[in-house]
């Protein structure tokens, strides 16, 4: 841990912080309860938001200082894709996976495939409903994620088209807050969705909805959220950008210890945080996740990497993809340049290495990866391993930048 | 700001968990000549009552989840574009001038205001059929971005070689589109062609 008073002071130390009311926002409240802000010079308020279209826009304008972002929001927003625009950056990562597509029971039920006390096969899950819509041509299922541009919707239509099913075509694909989720899915009125934690866990418990696949199983150790600030607070406060990214790294490199997540599941549950049972908290946490309400736990070990795996690094490759699947969910050509010109500007992975040599810590020397190559932890360079990255199905993607 | 009476009425839908507030608001537009097509207290059938009524324009909270539902039918569900108008708790002009560049029909304003709904939604309908019109001419997001790489790779040649400063540069391009009564980038895309013709005859 370095000397927090060998770093260049701060500019500002009064900061606003927006998250939302998910599992992977662990690591800012473990930081503002843990004291690790403090330890850094900063006084943090954190803000609760409503949607990611409210936090994206409070973050533009200046209200927020800071704020958990869905990975591809920077480039999206940068590139003015919807709702506001504006340059936003990112230095961090806040971890890897943390979402999980969830059937109905109804549909579940009727693809006949049972996986008492093991992981369900993601990919014969989704090849055997693909079978089941061209043999049945019933009514298009409707799936709904949180957001157009979130690995949310990035990763169902993944999914969707390892089966065979063409997600522009073949099914509905809606966006839905995540509150409403289990509602709807209780009500008939979407099939499925893909989600962050806790929502999958929400709908296992009520008894509405079976867990298909983990977030893990569609893509291995994919972007999640992000620490994100404008360009321009950036360049008006350097310093206190690296103490913010010190203090979260410290938090996250903290939720490494089983301990740790149990303690911040028990913090988040309160009211004033995500307010919502501790039990609920905890399966995606500790990693013995329920898929279906009558099965065991399975365990899940990487539901979410918040530090492991180089987990922090904004890896270009991860944003290359992310606009790739933007320009075709929105039916736009995005360049080849224009591609590496948005993910350099938005992706900033010098600031990632700034804060990792502050702690000590080792950090890759190149921006890009390959993707969809490792089927298990492999290593990068010297003293950096880094997890599997495979995509089910195995599309055509390799992420070379 | 006032625009000539629409000749059919404008179609409005109206999300608003504050029941008195939103009754208020639902008889102020309706003297005023807009068709209330629904109002509704959430995201709940939101979608449906949408593809339904295709309604001109959605007002919403500010502080409603269904934001990001609204927005994915504008960014995604091509065949339904819709007009959004929001409304933000506290009145904060640099939102507003924000929003407004950002070239959405975005509004931010104290609560919904009863008195005030009406010149709001007319300017966000004049605005949200610009930014249509954009679209429609050109991915009005990507010329953004390229006119950006354009303009920074001029100022960058113009730094290079008059060895001046970023700002400098800006203002340079600035004032060559002015006198010329060109775009910017136009002028970008110029200074590029004759910097870099200069650069390889040297």
């Amino acid at each position: 841990m370095s000397d927090p008073a060998r770093l260049p002071p701060a500019e500002i130390t009064q900061l606003s912080l927006g998250y939302m009311r998910l599992t992977d926002s662990a690591p800012l409240i473990l930081a503002k309860e843990e004291g690790l802000f403090e330890r850094y010079g900063l006084d943090v308020t954190l803000h609760r938001e409503v949607s990611w279209a409210n936090m994206r826009d409070k973050l533009v304008v200046g209200d927020l200082d800071a704020a958990q972002l869905l990975a591809p929001l920077p480039m999206t927003t940068t590139f003015g894709a919807g709702g506001m625009r504006g340059n936003l950056i990112t230095g961090l990562s806040l971890g890897l996976n943390g979402n999980a597509i969830t059937l109905s029971n109804s549909l579940w039920d009727s693809l006949d495939l049972h996986y008492p006390g093991r992981l369900p096969d993601a990919l014969q899950v989704v090849r055997t409903l693909g079978r089941s819509l061209k043999e049945k041509g019933a009514n298009p299922l409707t799936f709904a994620t949180v957001h157009a541009f979130s690995m949310h919707t990035f990763l169902l239509r993944l999914w969707l088209e390892a089966g065979g099913i063409d997600p522009d075509a073949d099914v509905r694909v809606i966006v839905l807050p995540p509150e409403q989720m289990c509602d709807s899915l209780a009500r008939g009125i979407i099939d499925g969705f893909c989600v962050g934690e806790p929502w999958s866990t929400v709908a296992v418990e009520q008894g509405i909805g079976t867990v298909a696949a983990s977030g893990f199983q569609v893509w291995n150790n994919a972007p999640e959220k992000v620490l994100a600030v404008t360009e321009h607070w950036h360049d008006n406060y350097p310093a206190t950008h690296l103490r913010l990214r010190l203090a979260a790294m410290a938090a996250c490199k903290l939720l490494t210890q089983p301990e740790q997540r149990i303690r911040i599941a028990k913090i988040m549950s309160q009211r004033h945080y995500l307010d919502l049972p501790e039990k609920i908290l905890l399966p995606s946490l500790t990693g013995d996740y329920r898929f279906s309400k009558n099965d065991d736990p399975v365990r899940v070990p990487e539901f979410h990497v918040f530090w492991k795996y180089q987990a922090g690094f904004p890896w270009r490759s991860h944003a290359q993809w992310i606009v790739q699947q933007t320009s075709s969910l929105l039916g736009k050509a995005i360049s080849e340049d224009d591609t590496r010109a948005l993910v350099q500007q938005s992706y900033r992975t010098g600031l990632y290495r700034e804060a990792a040599r502050c702690l000590g810590e080792v950090s890759p020397s190149h921006d890009y990866k390959e993707e969809n190559r490792h089927g298990s932890p492999w290593e990068f360079e010297s003293g950096i391993t880094l997890g599997a990255d495979v995509m089910i199905g195995n599309p055509q993607y390799s992420g070379r930048g | 700001m006032k625009t000539a009476p629409p000749i059919a009425p404008i179609r409005v839908m109206l999300v608003d968990d504050h029941a008195s507030r939103a009754q208020l608001v639902e008889e102020n537009l309706k003297a005023a000549g807009f068709e209330v097509l629904s109002v509704i207290s959430s995201a709940a059938g939101l979608l449906y009552q949408i593809e339904q009524h295709r309604p001109d324009v959605v007002l919403i909270d500010l502080q409603s989840p269904d934001r990001d539902v609204l927005e994915s039918l504008a960014i995604v569900n091509r065949h339904s574009p819709t007009a959004m108008v929001m409304f933000a708790q506290e009145d904060d002009p640099d939102y507003i001038r924000q929003a407004v560049a950002s070239g959405v029909s975005t509004y931010l304003m104290e609560g919904i205001n009863p008195d005030k709904v009406k010149p709001v939604i007319d300017v966000a309908m004049a605005q949200f059929k610009t930014f249509q019109g954009l679209r429609e001419e050109l991915n009005s997001a990507r010329t953004q971005l390229e006119d950006r790489t354009v303009i920074e790779k001029a100022k960058g040649l113009l730094m290079l070689q008059k060895r001046i400063s970023e700002n400098e540069a800006h203002q340079m391009l600035t004032k060559l589109a002015m006198n010329n009564n060109q775009r910017l980038r136009d002028v970008a895309q110029t200074v590029i062609a004759t910097l870099s013709s200069f650069e390889i005859r040297k």
